[in-house]
């Protein structure tokens, strides 16, 4: 009953592949790819927070980026100025991050579609200056390095292959989370306010409250991520928190599906490695290709937006769908 | 002695020049069905939007069981237990018709993001309620066949009937109907009066807005009358149909026509 | 702060401002006619100025030429855009055509940068790189041209919007969609002028300022945003509240900087544009928040 109610034997067998796929990747498939695998982890937990927001509520954030950089840059100053430990300075960044975006959130859901797509873009951007600006605090340009390891106990998350397993047990989690909410009657709350908001009142649904706590939520995700990135690269700076990032991020959602949880991960994937790798290897060989990243976002988001604006992922699933239930009526009348 | 569920006391709503609603007096008693009519502009629809806290009133006061309703805002007075459906059928097209009417079941239910984030007994308990409230409700309306399916899928005398079951299932005291028999058929007017009927007699006080005279006469108990913004009569509707100022009113609308 | 200071302020704010102004204008003809914000707008300043630049350089065109067919250009990409992402996407929802024109901008940025690398250019000065002093403060020739080009383009447009046909049809369309398509205008071609114009608009900035300022890919972004802020000061509506809008924008930030007070360096200059914006903003979700209220 609280889950989506399509469940069935195909959903509980994919998660178990899901998992598998998880635990064989770093290891027997793609051993060497495993930063990328950790970035894609780190992603998705960004990116799931702005799906829930831009496909459950239809408010769009245009500086996502910048909660993803609060979380990152709390956790780093904590751990290594004040020498915080690095699990408590992450929850702190959490709650931190959640209180901003709570404050935010009440006069800009106000507004609607592209003023508040500028007012998210806007106050990306400050907060991305404040960043580079507060040299004090945040290092300024150059940014913050010597960021320690998570440990617990004795076991100290220094190999790449531990902290692989760290970050996806809490993107996993993330993701459960948000499919559990999403099957409730919190996700009907917020499947009604995009479906129409005045008769979503009607039927006793605080519109603005819930528009708050999905925002809140989104941002949360989005500073653990942070935080989890800070403790993974070592060292961060402001222009992993820019408003390219920020769009990096919409690209993921975009391709993912607005409204696709298990999307977001897709889509994160696909991203991360077009950024990371692709364009890399491509790099190489065609050293003007450099500012690659920059037009092949540009086009991606075009595209998916113009002909599949559900999202690539949702697409290919419904298609899959479609596909399925042709196949099961042709064997049902031969 | 009847007691007024509903009463609109001396109810007033402009916007700039124009007064859409001026000082109605209105009273809704417990367990009838009050129908409001009057010709097209009087105010119906803005009157049921000013009860419903859509719009603020510029005047005057609504009291509901007794208590002031002080400006309350739409999902306020839905959780008080005022339900109403809406002119245009406005319904949630991104889920199934069941869950359409376990929407409305949300002022009734408690349990939020953290206990559905992890799954708690509580979560479960409740959804298992709002589930089966929402069938219940469903098939009171006699769309029990369809919960699985679209609600976008449905012909329109259907998806009014599912805008009354979501709106049953806040569990309301008073349902506002706004022209609930607009584009249906003879037949599904018929059906619709028994409803109505149905759902009075669980209880539920109900007051309506609707152009259809025969529907009106045939169903209400006690019917007011506007005329732009203002009440000019209001009795049963034997009283009504013989009023001379009622009769006014809506031949000067068919003159207008003409 | 000295007089002298002051008055160089005012004029490098004005010079910038008037930038902001026509980038504004752009936004406010494009969402007026077809309520789409164009992301893509502050783009077509960059390929303005980065245009002219390269036409003068390798096609060895003189100033005016090369301006003129900048122009040419950009709107023709400006067509492009209308008729391959918008009217594609046809009943698209905000959220989408959003992201659409974010993709093209930076598409389009990124193909710049392909282009033409990364390195600032700049064009050379229409007609030299002469100043004139009044008043102690020393203004360029370039800069007269920028405020002369501002003055003449409010003009022309005025006189388009009020008495030629299609500059008739076009306000039409911005007030009220529905009645000019009752009332014979084509809608569609309004849209795709509307982009065209704008992106002309938008080029012409970028030309203008491109001399003085220097230009590189990547100049689309900040100065798409404070041209939007100016559109929004103006209420998208009003042309004439845009441009003084932008003029104004323009002084703020040249007189900050030169204030130079408190923590407030320069490198804080480009929160400006957004503290204003966000002023604007935040007035708006009052004002809607009272009238959600009142109906």
């Amino acid at each position: 009953m609280l889950a989506t109610l399509k469940k069935n034997r195909w959903s509980y067998l994919a998660v178990a592949a899901f998992l598998l796929l998880l635990v064989l990747l770093p290891t027997q498939l793609l051993a060497e790819k495993t930063s990328i695998l950790i970035l894609i982890g780190i992603y998705s937990m960004v990116t799931v927070g702005l799906c829930l927001l831009m496909g459950y509520t239809g408010q769009v954030s245009l500086g996502h980026a910048a909660f993803f950089g609060t979380g990152a840059y709390l956790s780093a100053i904590l751990s290594t100025r004040y020498d915080l430990n690095p699990w408590l300075a992450m929850l702190v960044a959490a709650i931190a991050t959640g209180i901003l975006a709570y404050l935010i959130s009440y006069p800009i859901f106000k507004l609607r579609g592209n003023y508040l797509a500028m007012a998210t873009l806007g106050l990306g951007i400050i907060i991305w200056i404040l960043f580079r600006e507060l040299s004090q605090y945040t290092g300024g340009p150059d940014g913050l390095s010597g960021i320690p390891n998570f440990s617990i106990g004795g076991f100290v998350f220094d190999e790449k292959l531990e902290r692989y397993f760290l970050v996806w047990l809490f993107c996993v989690g993330a993701l459960l989370i948000a499919q559990n909410v999403v099957g409730s009657r919190a996700g009907r709350a917020l499947k009604g306010i995009h479906g129409s908001e005045a008769a979503a009142e009607s039927v006793g649904i605080n519109a603005a409250q819930f528009k708050m706590k999905i925002f809140v939520l989104g941002a949360v995700y989005a500073s653990l991520a942070g935080s989890l990135y800070a403790h993974h690269a070592h060292a961060i700076g402001p222009n992993a928190f820019d408003f390219m990032a920020s769009v990096m991020v919409v690209t993921m959602a975009a391709v993912g599906g607005l409204a696709s949880i298990w999307g977001a991960v897709f889509g994160a994937a696909t991203i991360t490695y077009i950024s990371q790798d692709a364009i890399v290897e491509l790099g190489r060989s065609y050293p003007r290709l450099a500012e690659l990243d920059v037009v092949i976002y540009g086009l991606i988001l075009m595209l998916v937006m113009i002909f599949l604006p559900k999202g690539l992922f949702v697409s290919l699933r419904d298609a899959l769908d479609t596909w399925r239930r042709r196949r099961a009526q042709r064997g049902a009348t031969t | 002695m009847t007691r007024s569920l509903l009463e609109t006391k001396a109810l007033t709503k402009a916007f700039g020049g124009l007064t859409a609603v001026d000082k109605v007096d209105l009273s809704a008693e417990v367990g009838k069905i009050t129908s409001v009519i009057g010709p097209n502009g009087a105010g119906k629809t803005t009157l049921f939007n000013l009860i419903a806290g859509v719009y603020m009133p510029s005047s005057g006061d609504i009291v509901f069981e007794g208590k002031p309703l002080g400006n309350a805002p739409p999902h306020k007075s839905a959780a008080l237990g005022i339900a109403r459906t809406l002119q245009h059928v406005l319904l949630f097209d991104n889920m199934t018709t069941l869950e359409n009417v376990m929407t409305g079941q949300h002022p009734r239910s408690r349990y939020g993001f953290f206990e559905a984030a992890l799954r708690l007994p509580k979560a479960h308990r409740e959804e298992e309620t709002i589930s089966l409230k929402a069938r219940q409700y469903l098939n009171l309306v006699g769309l029990g066949m369809c919960a699985e399916r679209n609600p976008l899928s449905l012909p329109l005398g259907q998806q009014k009937l599912l805008t009354i079951a979501r709106a049953l299932a806040t569990e309301p005291k008073l349902l506002l109907l706004d022209e609930p028999g607009a584009g249906l058929n003879a037949l599904e007017k018929q059906s619709l009066s028994e409803l109505i009927r149905r759902i009075r007699d669980m209880g539920i006080s109900i007051v309506l807005v609707e152009h259809d005279m025969d529907l009106v006469m045939g169903i209400a108990e006690w019917v007011i009358v506007l005329d732009s913004g203002q009440k000019i009569a209001e009795g049963t509707a034997s009283q009504i149909q013989k009023d001379k100022r009622v009769i006014a009113a809506y031949l000067g609308e068919e003159e207008a026509v003409e | 702060m000295t007089t002298e200071v002051f008055l160089q302020s005012l004029v490098s704010g004005l010079t910038q401002g008037c930038i902001y102004a026509l980038i504004g204008l752009g936004f406010t003809i494009i969402f007026s006619v077809t309520g789409i914000i164009n992301f893509a707008q502050g783009e077509f300043v960059m390929l303005g100025g980065m245009l002219s630049y390269f036409l003068a350089k390798s096609a060895g065109l003189s100033v005016f030429p090369a301006l003129i067919v900048s122009i040419i250009i950009a709107m023709l990409i400006g067509a492009v855009l209308y008729l391959m992402a918008i009217r594609t996407a046809r009943k698209a929802s905000v959220v989408s055509l959003i992201i659409i024109t974010i993709g093209a901008a930076i598409f389009i940025r990124g193909i710049a940068g392909e282009l033409w690398g990364a390195d600032p250019v700049a064009p050379p000065y229409f007609t030299g790189a002469g100043s004139i002093s009044v008043l102690g403060a020393s203004i360029q020739f370039q800069a007269l041209w920028i405020v002369g080009v501002t003055l003449a383009v409010s003009i022309v447009l005025h006189l388009f919007f009020s008495y030629t046909m299609i500059g008739k049809a076009l306000k039409a369309s911005a007030m009220n969609r529905t009645a000019a398509g009752l009332v014979g205008v084509n809608t569609r071609t309004m849209s795709l002028i509307a982009f065209t114009l704008a992106a002309a608009l938008g080029a012409l900035g970028g030309v203008v300022i491109a001399p003085l300022s220097l230009t590189s890919y990547n100049v689309g972004a900040m100065l798409g945003l404070k041209g939007f802020v100016a559109s929004s000061i103006g209420g998208f509506r009003s042309h004439i509240v845009t441009i003084l809008g932008g003029i104004a924008l323009g002084i703020a930030e040249s007189l900050t900087i030169a204030l130079n007070w408190g923590p407030f360096t320069s490198a804080y200059k480009e929160a400006i544009a957004l503290v204003v914006l966000l002023l604007i903003l935040l007035m708006r979700s009052r004002k809607l928040s009272q009238e959600e209220r009142e109906s």
